[in-house]
């Protein structure tokens, strides 16, 4: 009785399962690298800074993509400077203050939220910089600004829909026009609740 | 500090009164599977098993002894970005018996820099025909720390520790209970984790008779 008892249960575990095998998976995987294995041009831009804090060297892998990523704080603020794997830089990222953008920039993008969303709530804001090595070193250095610079903004929001609640990264270019917004999966967590 | 006046309330429990120890195996099977709109089922199958028992004063048995297996079933419903609350059943077979327990519980995750911390408020009601019935409060706190980079990622390791207190009622009984469960984790991809490590349980030191358990825990869980 007990033995069918516990083989009806296992059979009805895995049936529950049975699409199992067709679900699709995103590979993407962030792991701690070794100065030393950190391509030399990329080592040699960050060492031209200058800078007193650590710096946290990152290998990020996607299905198709590779990059090098440096960590570190600077000026009290956080920073991030993405590199492909050959070590040229690819953009760096400077975290800032929602408050620390302008009024009419920051009204455009909390209008766009509205219609996107029933509640939400900024989580963090990025100012991203594209261009030449020399010129997204000037910014970082100097915090001079070329013309030639790329400037986009790159939003992170908790948004509440109908159903569900959700965080989604925004990406605007200068003029607060939205260039692309991704759901942010988290990572799974069952075997930290059950 | 809780954890070191437990430890002092123990040490005194081990050299005073009768205390028991308990070892054996604990391997669980734990599915999960996703629904649209933050829905989600979780399935658990859990067997435990004996292998030595016997008190500090030196007598033990160490006859192989099958004891128990559960079959949970738990649905629950994500209400914020990281927060999800949840019900369900819980079949338990013991020897000739059947146990029936209900299950509420309440959950949070949060992304700290370089771990994740979950925190689990739970309560449940067990029914059997041979015992009362016992009503349960618990709390979990549970890390996750990666063993490499800033979180668990496909092929990686991990360190898994969980610590609960569980506060258990049966009839004109109480008890409270602390387990402590430190786990070596893998990824093996996104859906797929397995982990092994021991599970620590504590009980009875309220009333002088101590009982310690030791379970080998091996875990595999799935996500679909």
């Amino acid at each position: 009785m007990f033995r069918k008892i516990i083989i009806f249960m296992i059979f009805l575990m895995f049936g529950l399962c049975s699409n199992y095998l067709f679900a699709q998976q995103k590979y993407e995987k962030e792991s701690r690298i070794k100065p030393k294995d950190v391509p030399s041009k990329a080592m040699n831009f960050i060492d031209s800074i200058n800078l007193k804090n650590r710096v946290k060297w990152y290998l990020e892998e996607g299905l198709e993509t590779k990059s090098i990523e440096a960590k570190f704080k600077y000026n009290s603020k956080k920073y991030s400077v993405e590199f492909d794997t050959l070590g040229n830089i690819e953009d760096a990222e400077i975290e800032i203050k929602w408050d620390e953008m302008q009024t009419p920039f920051k009204d455009s993008i909390s209008s766009q939220l509205k219609k996107d969303c029933l509640k939400q709530k900024i989580v963090k804001v990025q100012i991203q910089y594209s261009g030449t090595s020399s010129e997204i070193l000037s910014k970082l250095r100097e915090n001079k600004t070329s013309g030639n610079l790329t400037i986009k903004y790159e939003v992170v929001v908790r948004c509440k829909s109908k159903d569900t609640v959700v965080l989604f990264e925004y990406l605007f270019n200068k003029k607060a026009q939205v260039l692309s917004r991704s759901e942010i999966i988290f990572k799974n967590s069952s075997h930290l609740e059950y | 500090m809780v954890f070191l006046v437990f430890l002092e309330l123990l040490f005194v429990n081990v050299a005073q009164a009768q205390s028991t120890y308990q070892f054996g195996a604990l391997p669980s099977l734990n599915i999960n599977n996703k629904f649209q709109n933050g829905w989600s089922l979780n399935s658990k199958v859990e067997s435990r098993q004996l292998m030595k028992s016997g008190n500090f004063n030196g007598n033990s048995n160490t006859e192989y002894k099958y004891v128990l297996t559960d079959f949970s079933f738990i649905t629950a419903k994500k209400i914020g970005l990281n927060s999800r609350i949840a019900g369900g059943y819980l079949f338990r077979l013991r020897e000739t018996e059947i146990f029936h327990r209900f299950i509420q519980q309440y959950t949070i995750v949060q992304k700290m820099n370089g771990f994740r911390l979950a925190h689990r408020f739970s309560s449940d009601q067990t029914f059997s025909n041979g015992e009362k019935p016992e009503f349960r409060l618990r709390y979990r706190i549970t890390s996750e720390i990666p063993l490499n980079g800033e979180s668990v990622d496909p092929k990686e390791f991990y360190i898994k520790l969980n610590n609960e207190y569980i506060n258990s009622w049966q009839g004109t009984d109480y008890d409270f209970e602390i387990r402590l469960v430190p786990l070596l984790g893998y990824d093996i991809t996104d859906n797929n984790k397995i982990e092994v490590g021991l599970d620590y349980r504590v009980n009875s030191f309220l009333n002088n008779n101590t009982r310690h358990s030791f379970w080998l825990s091996l875990n595999w869980f799935i996500e679909i």
